[in-house]
């Protein structure tokens, strides 16, 4: 035990720490620049990054480490570069991490929702703004566990360093033992040494992890929590904090907004006059689309003026989402073109594709909103910061401004209360809110509506419909939703299309269409729609 | 260091080792005498004809676990101590360069010498014909094998010979034992034994283990370091028998350097001549007739 108890505060031995831990900080930091080379090259949208980028992982993450090392130190002088022993260790460990962390960071990429990918693009963010703002704050917080994994495994790698002659805690560590014969008491204290920083390693990952928790500002999580032996659930004990608020607010707040009046029959003749003389704000010509052999839009043609509300109708699979889209360009199609207030949305005037970033750009120019069926809210960022933040990243606006701007949107979807709530504690009709609200802050010429209640439980859906009905009669939204709500649909659409198979079967005014129907299809359709209605009526 | 102390302690308790103690510990205390001597007269002529090598420092390249020979200090482990540590710093002296030391395992001594990681390696390393393709030797001592075995030598083995068969032999990877060793598996098989199996390990220290752990039955290295393996574990640990293996000890320098080999030459000769080599052969405690007058061996 003396013996033990020596080696462990031999000052020989601890200095080993020191080299032990500049191999190590070297194999993380050149790991972690390396590997964010590496991710990038192989999510990029040509194949030739990605191909070379495989290509160093199957080298490097295919050899063995040891090998690596000994090749840093003694071939690479042979072509003229004779790195210092640590460098060397460095080196080897650096590109030996790379391949590791860039499979870690683009599965952190990868595992950021897709939605909230698709709403960020929707709202003008450029790849970098929406890498930035979007992914790599969820994407990081999602890599700590195996960050934490990965820096004591090269901590531990380091160790081979001892094969290239660096005097770290296992090299100084087997010398001494063959210099005095003290095999076992000498190689606990350096386990033991190793296990003080690997355990180091362990406290500053969880230290990382409450830092970026989520719910340490809105809720008291408390560090302690993080503690192995406390067998507190992090996500059970979000779900049940959650219900409380809610039911305080239920009671506190009688839902908001008075229903908006209808209008009369003389009315929407008044208003599809006023209509038909407006300029056209969206045109969508001869639009052709294919997913491999199946077609799924094939020569569709729609036009909407401003200050139109169009509804789309039809079965589930026959191109509404994918004609919605395509109307702001976050998909591709085949042919056909498609205008929005009179520019081509993705392509320049002499018909060329514009890059990723310049499509964005455009977007945000001129203006197109959208709603999801999912809601896509940013789940890292709060109601109101779901608001003002693609204001300032990508209009540019101050902090006070946005936020000037998103508190009067909550207010006007009846969530000023609930302003600093984060996605995940919102119910799902006042995420759709927010999504509205978000989509609305630019100031949208148009607002393009997916399934917009779909999502939602029964007894969720008026307070979204009645926010979307009070956008197209009070505000004049030009807006193209495509909805399962026959009444809805009936009340707020001017005009009402009816989608079969990637085609417009029927279109018209709504409330003719919907009453008497031409097409055979539709007029199945909407009676199937209307059967589900009745029986929800009797359950 | 309280080790150090105990083993003292015990050898101690031997008359005739308590005088040869005594005499280690003066040659300790002599020993900065020696490393401080005024060198050998004639080194200021060698300085004056090798002059490329004056107030350099060099790198010796030490599989550092081979105590007595070179081994990191129990006392000061920020040290390199041994014969060959001696005697390299000897031949600095000589030449007017001095030593920085890089520790490697053995397997890697002659490739860091050869990716010009290190500029010599003075560690105990068998000149063979095989490595001579790699470097350049100058040898400087004769080779005594011991046989380490477990206390009573269970196998009864007798040397390297067929008594080794089925048994299980631990070596350091690149050490020559290894072909040795491997040479006796067809004779084994010719006289109807099972083959001896070889473990290799990274470092003596390893080897010894495998034994006091009974996963080797025998370790056959220079006989110094057996010595001092069984001085350590006298309980568990005895030397079979001493043998004589054809070879020397080298100095390895590159072979791209013709010149410097010389000058470690004419210097090792010139060292042998005022009477250090000899001084430190009993300063460590190894067999005098160790002693070699420098040949040079490199490929044909």
């Amino acid at each position: 035990m003396s013996l033990f108890l020596h080696y462990l505060s031999l000052p020989y031995l601890l200095e080993g720490i020191e080299l032990t831990l500049q191999v190590t900080a070297l194999g993380l930091g050149g790991g972690l620049i390396l590997g964010l080379v590496l991710a990038w090259m192989q999510l990029s949208r040509f194949w030739l990054p990605a191909a070379l980028a495989r290509g160093y992982a199957v080298i490097f993450r295919g050899t063995p480490l040891i090998l690596q090392m000994v090749f840093a130190y003694d071939a690479l002088p042979h072509i003229g570069i004779k790195l210092p022993a640590v460098l060397a260790a460095g080196l080897a460990l650096a590109c030996n991490e790379a391949p590791f962390i860039a499979e870690m960071l683009r599965a952190g990429v990868l595992g950021v929702d897709r939605g909230q990918v698709s709403a960020g693009q929707a709202l003008g963010m450029t790849p970098a703004v929406l890498m930035r703002r979007v992914i790599a704050p969820q994407a990081i917080r999602t890599m700590i566990p195996a960050f934490g994994n990965e820096s004591v495994s090269a901590l531990k790698n380091s160790s081979l360093a001892s094969v290239i002659a660096v005097q770290e805690l296992t090299l100084r560590g087997t010398q001494l033992a063959s210099s005095t014969f003290d095999f076992f008491s000498i190689f606990f204290a350096s386990g033991l040494l190793y296990l003080l920083l690997t355990g180091a390693v362990s406290a500053i990952q969880l230290g990382l992890e409450w830092l970026l928790d989520l719910d340490r500002t809105t809720r008291a999580r408390r560090l302690t929590d993080y503690l192995p032996w406390r067998r507190v659930d992090l996500t059970a004990k979000l779900a049940f904090s959650e219900k409380a608020p809610l039911a305080a607010e239920a009671v506190a707040q009688p839902e908001i907004m008075p229903p908006a009046r209808l209008l009369t029959r003389a009315e929407r003749a008044k208003r599809a006059a006023t209509i038909a003389r407006n300029n056209v704000a969206v045109a969508v010509k001869d639009l052709h689309k294919n997913y491999g052999a199946q077609a799924v839009l094939g020569g569709l043609d729609l036009t909407v003026r401003i200050g139109e509300v169009v509804a789309l109708l039809g079965p589930s699979g026959s191109g509404k989402s994918t004609l919605l889209r395509c109307i702001n360009h976050l998909e591709d199609w085949d042919s056909g073109t498609v205008r929005v207030g009179g520019r081509r949305l993705g392509f320049r005037d002499d018909g060329k594709r514009l890059s990723p970033q310049a499509v964005a750009n455009e977007r945000a120019s001129v203006g197109v909103g959208m709603v999801f069926q999912q809601f896509n809210l940013f789940s890292h960022l709060s109601a109101k910061e779901n608001v003002a933040g693609p204001l300032r990243w990508v209009h540019g606006m101050t902090r006070l401004d946005a936020d000037r701007r998103a508190c009067e949107l909550l207010d006007r979807v009846g969530l000023s209360h609930r302003a600093h709530a984060l996605p995940r504690h919102l119910s799902g009709g006042q995420q759709q809110r927010v999504a509205i609200a978000r989509a609305l802050a630019p100031n949208p010429s148009v607002l393009l509506l997916d399934e917009p209640t779909s999502a939602l439980d029964p007894e969720l859906v008026t307070e979204v419909l009645e926010v979307i009905r009070r956008l197209a009669i009070d505000d004049g939204l030009t807006m193209i939703i495509s909805t399962h709500q026959i009444r809805f649909a009936d009340e707020v659409a001017d005009r009402v299309a009816f989608l079969s198979a990637g085609s417009i079967l029927e279109e018209g005014p709504a409330h003719e269409v919907l009453t008497h129907p031409r097409h055979p299809l539709t007029a199945r359709f909407l009676s199937v729609m209307q059967a589900d209605k009745a029986l929800e009526a009797v359950r | 260091m309280r080790k150090w102390l105990s083993r003292e302690a015990r050898q101690a308790s031997l008359p005739w080792r308590k005088a040869l103690t005594g005499a280690i510990i003066a040659a300790g205390f002599l020993s900065p005498a020696i490393a401080q001597a005024a060198a050998p007269a004639g080194c200021a002529a060698l300085q004056a004809k090798y002059p490329g090598w004056k107030g350099k420092t060099l790198v010796n390249a030490v599989n550092p676990h081979t105590p007595g020979y070179e081994a990191i200090d129990p006392k000061d482990p920020s040290k390199y101590v041994g014969f060959d540590i001696d005697l390299g710093e000897q031949i600095g002296e000589c030449l007017g360069f001095t030593l920085t030391y890089k520790p490697v395992v053995f397997a890697a001594l002659l490739t860091t010498l050869a990716s010009g990681q290190a500029d010599i390696v003075i560690s105990d390393i068998y000149a063979t014909k095989e490595r001579a393709k790699a470097a350049d030797f100058i040898t400087y001592s004769k080779v005594f094998d011991g046989v380490l075995v477990a206390k009573g030598n269970p196998k009864k083995i007798t040397g390297i010979n067929t008594s080794m068969c089925g048994a299980a032999a631990a070596e350091n990877t690149g050490f020559v034992e290894v072909p040795l060793v491997q040479d006796l598996m067809p004779k084994c098989k010719a006289e109807g034994k099972p083959e001896p199996t070889l473990q290799l390990y990274e470092n003596n220290a390893n080897c010894i283990q495998a034994i006091l752990a009974g996963r080797a039955d025998t370790y056959v290295n220079d006989v110094n370091t057996v010595d001092q393996a069984v001085k350590a574990n006298p309980d568990k640990l005895e030397k079979a028998i001493a043998v004589t293996i054809p070879y020397s000890v080298g100095i390895a320098v590159p072979k791209d350097k013709p010149e410097f080999r010389d000058a470690v030459m004419a210097a090792l000769i010139e060292i042998q001549k005022a009477g250090i080599h000899m001084d430190l052969l009993k300063k460590w405690e190894l067999d005098v007739n160790n002693f070699k007058e420098p040949d040079i061996l490199s490929a044909d």
